[in-house]
């Protein structure tokens, strides 16, 4: 319980920051120290019950299809991690407000630093593949949003920082994954539990994979480079993420898993190559370097490569001292950082050249920092001395091979030696020497303490290691079970390991001394391009190929994309064709006579219409193309679908002509002639085709299931006598709903397009009132055609009639009163109003289809309203309603916004 | 090759056509005729034998409602889907009118948006 709680913690205190921030300001940042405090003194309740090989943990089902649960366990490992967080944390949050200046916004910096922590402790609590990779993936979002926040410039770095992390977030979930399938549970104490039941290829692919997560996170060769990138960040979020805790999510990772594959050579190999590799090579980096942050971060780099690679080596010792040094890094690096805060802050510089001398004036900070270099160097008596001599005793005493354990425990050494050189011209070159800016002053010890504290703490914690001893041990054995490591010591007598750290020092110091020399030598070494440069290459690359998939769908017009599907319809035809061959005769004569000259007169119709140029011509024929078709209807028994169409073709005709009736008479077209010729080919064969497919496909069954069902239920079901409205308002309403909501988003989408890209035709000339024959008309019919239309649909259960019908001729009758008075300021029948009829139809008939459910029986279940005396209200008949209110309201806003010749907007055009 | 059959196929081919002509006019059209295409090819899945419309008097054979039920409500959605492709058009001839308020210009109102389009790139 009391893991979920700090969690809950940490997203609460995020919650109260911006309600504390309106009070406190930057100063947000101490109550939020404090609140990290609290939550690390909770943890530390467990510590005796952790100490005894206990472990703490809860779990609740998340997803119990595939048997994950949201999982939480620590044990002693995990609560090592635990506190670095919140106690670098803590120190951090005391640190920020004194860095920040008084104005501007910090609600959003401490928001997610403290989200990010809470990410951080979910990371290292998680007992399940799920939800760390949930959480792993938390850490990489919120580190972009800290990289990238309020500067510009920062967006490169930040997305280097975010595509290489979650490149490596990707690898861990397909690493996961296969470890899920292969074992068949997402519980990870489970699967480390039993390193012998994975499979050797799954063991493989999914150690790959992991180890790729590892390499990202860490910032491990190749991929560190969005580490020093990420130095753009202020200095809090670099001390913070970028050296004490998120890059330290790889070296968690890579110490949990080593349970599982620590027994596979290439894991241990890997983990050495590349870890000491990196740290080399971060400490050459860093030794040329001139900005402080710029070299603490790539310190970063070589420091992290440090750590993995004594994760590799795999015995008791190498574990503890792994631990030991990430706790040493986390309190000194974090430290380093801070007082380069605060140098940058109080001397306006954090380059090397620029900054001489400042021993004089900031005394205090100038020990701190040496201290803090101390640690980093592998000077006695500080954490770091201790540290880097267990490093050296566990290369040293490396199992597989003399070869192996010397060529790794050089590495490390040449590591440590360029280490050294560089934090001694760290401190050598900004507090020594001649004094070069005046009036400097000692920060204000608010301002220097959360500093001072980690830099104390990480000198007096090397002689007081013993005290850490017992947690390291037990976290040790928690990473691989294989027997307790030595106890930790500040002093293990002459050994190896101190015969390495005093040829550290003599060859740091022969390299600090003749520094002029080796300077010229490291800066006129040749080096390969910057990573970043080849990352970029290879991202522009992939973003060009993505663009050259894409020109495919970019288009001027329709034609270009319509040219495949229809192409494809060709192909499905012919090979339709040629492989089922003819098909038998439908029984019974479906063709009558006058089916013929329905298709005589389109053929006419409609081979004027695809030559017509004249706009006018072109509007009456597609009307008319519609009114021969719906007599049609009625020939083949569709009484129902004939109005509907005929209304609907009326109203189109409408809309048409309210839009275009700018320029009545004019060619529809006088651009450029495309080559209609291919067009008219294309065309043809896909009408043959879907001629040939509507012939092969229809009028070969009896009468369906469903059409005999309806035929001889739905009366006594229903009450209805129109089983085509019955099936749409009462069997089929669901479908009815869907459409209607259809018709509300386009009234809704027509006002969003219409008003935002301000539809301003030209303003019509003449008076309001031209139209003489239409305002006539209008004024004559528009209360006949409301009667009508409340007639219909009243009578759409028994006969011809219903929602859509009756609203289409309402929508007419508003139509025709647009047409007459085009231009007038106020709109006929005005108060039919869009928005109110379609609120109101949507709210009408979501109640009708919700208030069966409040009785228990299905959404939409039909039912009778009872009203006074021997009548009843059919609910099906009230869910017409809503439809028809929601089809006039498409009607009435299309009218309005379209035929208005301003739109919205009737002033001038600007 | 019943008469349903190549009425679907008449449409089919008008409406390919006109979509492929490039006008904006010319695509909102083209997308009617598919609509009608569409609309007669559900009803010729309903067979057309049976032509007496289905009104609930005891008799089996009438027309199937079902594919109705259908026809209607497609009409419908492209009834709907075609108005907003005319707000559509609506928009793209108002921005022409915007950016050039030249009454002596030649063009169609169809055929502005892309062109101006074309001319704010280059």
């Amino acid at each position: 319980m009391i893991l979920a709680f700090v969690l809950a913690w940490q997203v609460g205190l995020a919650a109260t920051v911006p309600a504390l921030s309106r009070r406190l300001g930057r100063n947000v940042g101490y109550p939020l120290a404090a609140g990290y405090a609290v939550a690390a003194a909770l943890l530390l309740t467990r510590l005796p019950a952790i100490l005894d090989d206990d472990v703490v943990q809860i779990s609740w089902r998340w997803l119990p299809s595939l048997d994950v649960s949201a999982a939480l366990r620590m044990d002693a490992l995990s609560l090592i991690f635990a506190l670095v967080v919140l106690g670098v944390g803590g120190l951090i949050m005391a640190y920020t407000p004194r860095y920040l200046s008084g104005s501007g916004q910090h609600i959003t910096l401490y928001v997610s630093l403290t989200l990010f922590a809470g990410a951080m402790l979910g990371l290292v609590f998680a007992n399940d593949l799920l939800l760390l990779f949930v959480f792993w993936e938390l850490t990489s979002i919120l580190s972009f949003v800290l990289i990238g926040q309020n500067q510009p410039a920062a967006t490169r770095p930040a997305v280097h920082a975010l595509l290489v992390t979650s490149g490596g977030g990707l690898a861990l979930l397909a690493g996961f994954v296969i470890l899920m399938v292969s074992l068949g549970t997402s519980d990870i104490s489970r699967i480390l539990a039993q390193p012998e039941r994975l499979a050797s290829g799954p063991a493989a692919a999914a150690s790959a994979l992991i180890l790729l997560a590892v390499f990202t996170k860490s910032a491990q060769v190749p991929f560190h480079f969005w580490l020093p990138g990420a130095m753009i960040a202020i200095t809090p979020v670099s001390a913070y993420l970028h050296a004490a805790t998120m890059v330290k999510a790889g070296i968690y990772l890579a110490m949990r898993f080593s349970a599982l594959f620590g027994d596979r050579r290439p894991w241990s190999i890997a983990l050495i190559g590349v870890g000491l590799a990196t740290a080399v090579l971060g400490a050459f980096l860093a030794l040329r370097q001139h900005d402080l942050k710029a070299l603490l971060a790539y310190s970063t780099v070589s420091q992290l490569g440090l750590l993995i690679g004594v994760i590799g080596v795999g015995t008791p010792e190498s574990d503890a001292a792994a631990i030991l040094y990430t706790v040493a890094h986390a309190l000194f690096k974090a430290t380093l950082f801070m007082l380069v805060g605060i140098i940058d802050h109080e001397a306006g510089s954090r380059d090397l050249r620029e900054l001489s001398g400042l021993r004089r004036e900031m005394p205090v900070t100038s020990t701190m920092t040496a201290l803090a270099a101390m640690s980093l160097a592998g000077l006695p008596p500080t954490i770091g001395f201790v540290g880097k001599e267990a490093i050296f005793e566990a290369l040293s005493e490396a199992p597989g091979g003399v070869w192996l354990s010397w060529t790794g425990t050089a590495l490390a050494v040449l590591a440590s030696v360029l280490t050294f050189a560089y934090a001694a011209r760290l401190v050598y070159g900004v507090f020594a020497g001649p004094p070069r800016q005046r009036g400097l002053y000692e920060p204000s010890w608010s301002f220097l303490a959360p500093a001072a504290v980690a830099a104390v703490a990480a000198t007096v914690a090397g002689p007081l290691v013993g005290l850490l001893g017992p947690l390291v041990v037990r976290a040790a054995n928690n990473a691989r079970p294989q027997g307790e490591p030595a106890e930790l010591a500040f002093w293990h007598g002459f050994t190896v390991a101190l015969l390495l750290s005093a040829l550290t020092v003599v060859f740091g110091m022969l390299l600090f001394t003749f520094r002029t020399r080796t300077d010229r030598m490291f800066l006129e070494a040749p080096t390969a391009r910057p990573f970043v440069s080849y990352f970029d290459r290879g991202y522009g690359w992939l973003l060009g190929f993505g663009d050259r998939v894409a020109a495919m769908a970019r288009a001027e017009g329709p034609a270009p994309f319509l040219i495949m599907p229809l192409l494809a319809v060709l192909l499905l035809g012919a090979a339709a064709t040629a492989l089922v061959g003819p098909v038998s005769r439908p029984p019974g004569s479906l063709t009558r006579p006058g089916d013929l000259v329905v298709l005589a007169l389109l053929v006419m119709v409609i081979g004027g219409l695809v030559v017509a140029r004249s706009l006018l011509a072109t509007i009456s024929l597609t009307g008319l193309v519609g009114l021969i078709l719906s007599v049609w209807f009625v020939t083949v028994g569709a009484p129902d679908v004939a109005v509907t169409l005929l209304l609907v073709e009326v109203l189109t005709t409408i809309v048409m002509m309210l839009v275009l009736r700018q320029r009545p008479g004019e060619p529809v077209r006088r651009e450029r002639a495309r080559p209609s010729g291919a067009a008219a080919v294309l065309a043809a064969g896909v009408g043959v085709i879907a001629a040939a497919g509507t012939a092969a496909l229809t009028g070969r069954r009896e009468l369906s299931l469903p059409a005999r069902y309806y035929l001889e239920r739905a009366e006594p079901v229903t009450g209805g006598h129109n089983i085509v409205n019955v099936i749409l308002v009462d069997f089929r309403a669901l479908d009815t709903l869907g459409e209607a909501v259809v018709l509300s988003v386009v009234a809704l989408g027509l006002a969003a397009v219409l008003d935002t890209a301000g539809a301003t035709g030209r303003a019509r000339a003449g008076p309001p009132d031209a139209d003489l024959v239409f305002g006539f008309a209008y004024r004559v019919l528009a209360p006949v055609m409301l009667l009508i239309s409340a007639y219909l649909f009243a009578r759409g259960h028994e006969e011809v009639g219903g929602g859509f019908i009756g609203a289409l001729v309402a929508g007419t009758a508003v139509g025709l009163g647009h047409l007459a008075h085009a231009g007038s300021s106020v709109p006929p029948l005005g108060w039919l109003r869009g928005r109110p009829l379609l609120v109101s139809g949507l709210l009408l008939s979501l109640t009708v289809g919700l208030a069966p459910v409040v009785v228990g029986r299905p959404f939409l279940a039909p039912g009778k309203l009872p009203l006074p005396g021997p009548l009843s209200l059919s609910s099906g008949v009230l869910f017409d309603l809503g439809v028809y209110l929601m089809v006039l309201a498409l009607v009435v806003s299309a009218v309005r916004r379209l035929g208005s010749p301003g739109g919205r907007r009737t002033e001038a055009p600007s | 090759m019943t008469a349903a059959a190549l009425l679907v196929g008449l449409l089919t081919a008008a409406g390919v056509f006109l979509v492929l002509r490039g006008s904006q006019l010319r695509l909102i059209i083209g997308f009617i005729l598919l609509g009608h295409a569409v609309n007669v090819l559900l009803l010729s899945a309903g067979v057309l034998r049976w032509r007496v419309p289905a009104f609930a008097d005891g008799g089996l054979d009438r027309a199937d409602p079902l594919p109705q039920a259908f026809t209607l409500t497609a009409i419908v959605i492209s009834f709907g889907i075609t108005i907003y492709l005319l707000g559509l058009l609506r928009t793209g001839g108002a921005e022409a009118s915007v950016i050039e308020p030249d009454p002596a210009d030649d063009d169609g109102p169809t055929n502005r948006p892309t062109e101006v389009r074309d001319r704010d790139e280059t």
